[in-house]
């Protein structure tokens, strides 16, 4: 196995008001690996990428990239993740897509050539080239989800991860979305209940029930287990249920 | 669920809307400034300032209907207040008429008054409208960015433009599901504890979309300055534009103040 770019252990995390939401996670991503992270609803799948990029402060180790996060590494962490949120109204917050790509590189304190370039190429990988000076609130879902997309692909992050990348759309935006992730290089970590867009796009599943994990293994492995699956709220993708 | 955008007109590619954001956000304050300088019942100096506002009008292609309207919607207050003038000023009685035994007279100045009230209101909100109408709401924060408005002021006007709409969409998602169960119809008490409820659902859906904003901004490693891209600078046209109109108001305020004295 190469050189593991994401490693949790034992994380842990508790909600203030409420129930204990990881109970010692554990497991290692490598790089250029694609994860699937899938598991029934409150199984801690948001939470848990909620505390790799530091939002939530969990217990155990997690390491990015070489940083151990902790509140002076947090930036890096961050840096070098790119995490797509589930509601893209959330993630383009500028009153232009082209500024809100701009937004990471610029952050980043990149000259404005090459946040220029940046934008150009992080839009065109998503196929939207042309939108820089389009409003989000007049994009169609897919358009935003992509545009959602560009903004952490502009800052070239070692690992995307992503929240139920295919939520709200149609067959047409959803295919779309899996030829796009298929395409980009590098660690994608994909979180949701898609299992045929996991199995689609990512070689490895992890599934997770009430806060630990309680699978994990080749995608096609443990995606086709149809017991495991039932017994924690998921099912068999229908692309292998239909052939029975 | 689309809403009429403020900036309906404003992606233009007239002459007009391709001036800098920042000249012309200079110019319409100073032809707003000249207009509430001029002095009352004054009318004469208004007119140059009505002929420039309309041949930028005319420059700008925007149309009198959509103008018309505009103007409409915001002129209420003005309005409101200008009605009540030929009763209230004193002066000269031009008519009078009684309703229920009181007699109510109308006089001369209060007239003028009343004229000279909306005309200046007109000028000026023509003037923003104007500037509204041919300049991005985006440039225009870069302008205010540029004439050193505060920074948290320009960020939070960024904010609100953006999620004005989306959270006026979920405003209106709201009260459709309330409708679709109630029918519109139901016991005022009840009508009005669930409006409560939809405000209360709404702070707290508006509380939450916050911090998650706040995460997306902070995963791409925000730390309280929003950066954006370099603007181009002001050509020499722009420059000429901006003084020419603050020069002209200047004037127009000069002439008044010796016509007049």
């Amino acid at each position: 196995m190469a050189e593991p770019i994401l490693e949790l252990a034992d994380v842990r995390y508790h909600y203030p008001t409420g129930p204990e939401a990881l109970r010692g996670v554990t497991f290692s991503v490598a790089a250029g690996e694609r994860v699937g992270l899938v598991g029934p609803n409150g199984a801690g799948k948001s939470t848990l990428l909620l505390a790799i990029a530091g939002f939530v402060q969990a217990a155990g180790t997690i390491r990015l990239a070489g940083h151990t996060l902790s509140r002076r590494t947090v930036r890096d962490v961050r840096r070098h993740l790119g995490l797509v949120f589930q509601d893209p109204d959330d993630q383009l917050f500028m009153p232009r897509v082209g500024d809100d790509v701009a937004f990471g590189p610029a952050t980043m304190g990149l000259a404005a050539e090459e946040v220029h370039r940046r934008v150009h190429e992080a839009l065109a990988a998503v196929q939207l080239e042309g939108f820089e000076e389009r409003a989000p609130y007049h994009l169609s879902v897919g358009e935003k989800r992509r545009a959602a997309l560009a903004t952490v692909l502009a800052m070239r992050p070692q690992v995307l991860a992503m929240d139920e990348p295919s939520a709200n759309l149609d067959p047409r935006g959803r295919r779309r979305l899996i030829g796009l992730l298929k395409g980009l290089p590098g660690t994608i970590l994909v979180v949701g209940h898609d299992l045929d867009l996991i199995l689609d796009v990512c070689g490895r599943t992890v599934v997770m029930d009430s806060g630990r994990v309680v699978a994990d293994g080749p995608a096609a492995e443990v995606l086709c287990d149809r017991r495991l699956m039932e017994s924690h709220g998921l099912e068999l993708p229908l692309s292998l249920a239909a052939r029975g | 669920m689309h809403h009429v955008m403020l900036d309906h007109f404003a992606s233009g590619r007239t002459p007009v809307h391709r001036l800098d954001p920042a000249a012309k956000l200079v110019a319409a304050m100073a032809v707003i400034l000249a207009t509430v300088l001029v002095g009352r019942d004054h009318f004469l100096p208004l007119v140059p300032l009505a002929v420039a506002l309309a041949a930028y009008h005319a420059l700008g292609r925007i149309p009198l209907g959509y103008a018309a309207k505009r103007l409409l919607m915001v002129s209420p207050l003005a309005v409101a207040v200008a009605i009540l003038f030929p009763f209230l000023e004193p002066g000269a009685a031009i008519g009078s008429f009684s309703v229920g035994g009181w007699v109510i007279q109308v006089t001369d100045a209060g007239c003028v008054r009343a004229a000279d009230l909306l005309a200046k209101f007109f000028l000026s909100a023509w003037a923003a409208l104007l500037l509204v109408s041919t300049t991005r709401f985006q440039d225009l924060l870069q302008a205010f960015q540029r004439l050193r408005v505060p920074r948290l002021l320009v960020t939070q006007l960024a904010f609100m433009y953006r999620y004005l709409w989306v959270l006026s969409d979920e405003m209106m998602r709201l009260r459709m599901a309330r409708a679709a169960r109630d029918g519109g119809a139901g016991p005022w008490r009840l009508r009005f504890h669930s409006r409560t409820g939809l405000v209360g659902v709404l702070f707290l859906r508006t509380y939450d979309r916050a911090e998650r904003i706040y995460w997306a901004m902070a995963a791409r490693g925000f730390d309280g300055t929003v950066r954006s891209a370099a603007t181009a600078p002001m050509r020499l046209a722009d420059w000429l534009f901006a003084a020419a109109v603050v020069a002209g108001g200047a004037a127009i305020c000069l002439w008044d103040r010796l016509t007049y004295g």
